[in-house]
């Protein structure tokens, strides 16, 4: 292995010593309404925003806006639609025509309109790429404003997975002709209740 | 070849390169409108450079630290110090596992160590999952651009590719249907996937996580499918601390394609339960890099291709103009530093307007460092007979107020009085493609004298 001579020419090579900066946040401030921006950003990615007064119908918007999904796999118990069930020793390969996922977001970011996944809310990692659809519930008091913020929100997490989703997988790379649904999930609505 | 003659090669379908020029072009219009949405992006950029700045000069002990946190989490972790042993490592790691079908999202690292052909010799199927990737595959082509590879082809191309290989139908060039085709021919690539092999886009030193950013979901896809997950690192991909993603998931995708953020930031910090994660950080060539005091900023890279978009020779000349594995302004600053001789025609292949260095996130010098590698390959590279001698012909005329004066005059008169014929022969390569100037009346010195006396 050539662990220590990558090392010992690192240490001959590098330049003398200079500091880490210290980031002052507050040149990145702004005075904005949070769902609005996050409203904004999540549409320019080909996403979708479901505002929503409490999950009482949650189930209901979820039947209208995904009507002919069958195959569905609710990882919160704030839907009760799940038709297959899904857990950590789920082979995720058996996942490959899952119509519909439903998963908690933690967080919502509204400069760039992400939702932060987390390995505990989506039970197999593979669950809110390989599913055709994919529906994110997010507390309405869980949307940041950049990126500081949440990696601030969650520097404390038991560190295993996770992942930001923006919008459904998406592809130019024929003549930049934007296509949406790539590898991915061909959709993406995020719920705020 | 020289830069100059490939690109001649593509300037000849005018029509092509006039797209590829705007399709560019446009790119960088998104990036600014992204750029100039947000608050405080200049600081973004100040603190991404210093941020990379501390790492080069403590790039050992954040090795050291993100290793061993990485181990902690169950990574495993493994050192290359060229392309030969990287090949080797994973190689290695898949025969360990028996893995014959591989999937591969992209990495700018695995093209640079020529991993596929690598692992095609010894039996085993490597496919690039990227759309664009996976297009430029099976042209048996590589990559004209980092982000979008495959940005040098047309979709009529494409859609030929695919009758041929995927056994699509004719659609003209239809991007709907074709990315529809390509969706369900590589998820069976997926499902039967033995091992995954990602790039990195952040290596985190004080968590040994690493990010991987795409818009397709193609590396999530396979490194939660397979039971293997080899991620291949250059070294410079180290950041210290997990909160400073931050400061470099806001500039990428804005940098790269005008998004606020990639579709999927994927922050991989330890397998999944019965599952196998590696970590390969290599070497080649970057320590050496490292030490050259003029050029070690181009470490700096975090691969968003913002200086390929904007730069005015790479957008007329393709990328395949620059025979690099990152071709564009940051490339012809990388590559003379592998290979001198192959890639001296590199750092010529820039105006030197600046543009790249404006729109770089991570602040790298790029138009300072192209003319520094050129005072060098005057130097290191014979140079061909008539550039010499006009450059020596022309050094001595500036060199001399009298002879300058004189030799201006002369050109002016003969530029006035000389057929066009004569004036845009072959041995002016200006003339081929346009006129040049009108001449005017005085020379500034002249107009200048004429001046001050109020004629």
């Amino acid at each position: 292995m050539s662990r220590e001579s990558i090392l010992k020419a690192v240490k001959a090579n590098k330049p003398d010593a200079l500091a880490l900066p210290n980031i002052d946040l507050s040149v990145f401030d702004e005075d904005i309404n949070l769902v609005d921006r996050f409203k904004e950003n999540i549409e320019f990615v080909g996403g979708r925003l479901l505002e929503l007064n409490g999950l009482d119908h949650l189930d209901t918007e979820i039947k209208r806006l995904y009507p002919e999904a069958q195959k569905i796999v609710s990882c919160t118990k704030q839907s009760g639609l799940g038709t297959v069930s899904v857990s950590k020793e789920t082979d995720p390969h058996t996942l490959e025509d899952i119509d519909l996922a439903i998963i908690k977001g933690s967080i919502a970011v509204a400069e760039n309109g992400a939702v932060w996944v987390s390995d505990e809310d989506m039970f197999v990692r593979a669950l809110p790429f390989i599913t055709n659809d994919l529906i994110l519930v997010v507390p309405k008091n869980a949307v940041y404003l950049h990126m500081h913020e949440v990696f601030e929100v969650i520097s404390k997490r038991e560190k295993t997975f996770g992942t930001f989703i923006s919008g459904p997988s998406k592809t130019a790379d024929i003549e930049q002709c934007l296509v949406v649904g790539a590898h991915g999930a061909i959709s993406l609505t995020v719920v705020l209740y | 070849m020289a830069h100059a003659e490939a690109a001649t090669k593509f300037n000849k379908n005018e029509a092509k390169v006039n797209w590829h020029d705007k399709a560019l072009w446009f790119v960088r219009q998104k990036r600014d409108r992204q750029a100039h949405k947000i608050q405080g992006w200049e600081h973004l950029r100040d603190y991404a450079s210093a941020l990379k700045a501390n790492v080069l000069s403590n790039l050992d002990t954040y090795l050291i630290q993100f290793e061993e946190n990485a181990k902690k989490n169950g990574i495993n972790v493994h050192w290359a110090a060229n392309a030969e042993e990287h090949n080797k490592i994973v190689h290695g790691i898949l025969q360990k596992h028996n893995a014959k079908k591989i999937v591969k999202s992209k990495s700018m690292l695995t093209e640079e160590c020529h991993l596929n052909p690598y692992l095609e010799a010894n039996d085993i199927e490597v496919i690039d999952t990227d759309l664009g990737e996976r297009i430029v595959q099976l042209a048996k082509e590589s990559p004209s651009h980092i982000v979008l590879p495959a940005i040098h082809k047309t979709k009529e191309e494409v859609d030929e590719l695919f009758q041929e290989h995927l056994g699509t139908q004719p659609s003209g060039g239809n991007p709907e249907y074709l990315t529809r085709e390509a969706r369900k021919h590589l998820r069976n690539k997926f499902l039967k996937a033995d091992a995954a092999i990602t790039g990195v886009n952040f290596a985190v030193a004080d968590t040994g996580g690493f990010v991987v950013c795409t818009n397709e979901g193609n590396a999530d896809m396979g490194a939660h499918l397979a039971n293997v997950h080899i991620a291949c690192m250059g070294m410079e991909k180290l950041i210290p601390q997990e909160k400073h993603l931050g400061v470099f998931l806001r500039l990428l995708a804005r940098s790269a394609t005008g998004q606020p953020i990639t579709t999927y930031s994927s922050y991989f910090n330890k397998p999944e339960e019965g599952k196998e994660m590696h970590i390969v950080i290599v070497d080649n060539g970057r320590t050496e890099q490292l030490s050259r005091e003029d050029f070690r900023r181009s470490l700096h890279c975090i691969r968003c291709g913002a200086c390929m978009n904007t730069c005015p020779i790479y957008r007329r000349s393709g990328g395949h103009s620059y025979d690099a594995t990152i071709p564009g302004p940051i490339g012809s600053i990388l590559s003379p530093g592998k290979d001198l001789t192959k890639h001296s025609s590199l750092p010529f292949a820039s105006t030197l307007c600046g543009s790249c260095s404006d729109v770089c996130p991570v602040k790298i010098n790029i138009h300072e460092q192209l003319y520094k590698w050129r005072q060098i390959i005057v130097k290191d590279v014979p140079q061909p007979f008539v550039k010499k001698t006009v450059m020596k012909a022309a050094g001595s005329v500036l060199a001399k107020p009298k002879t300058y004066d004189f030799v201006g005059k002369t050109a002016r008169f003969m530029l006035k009085n000389t057929p066009k014929s004569i004036i845009n022969s072959k041995v002016n390569t200006w003339g081929h493609a346009r006129d040049l100037p009108e001449v005017k009346g005085d020379n500034f010195e002249e107009w200048y004298k004429k001046r001050q006396k109020n004629e």
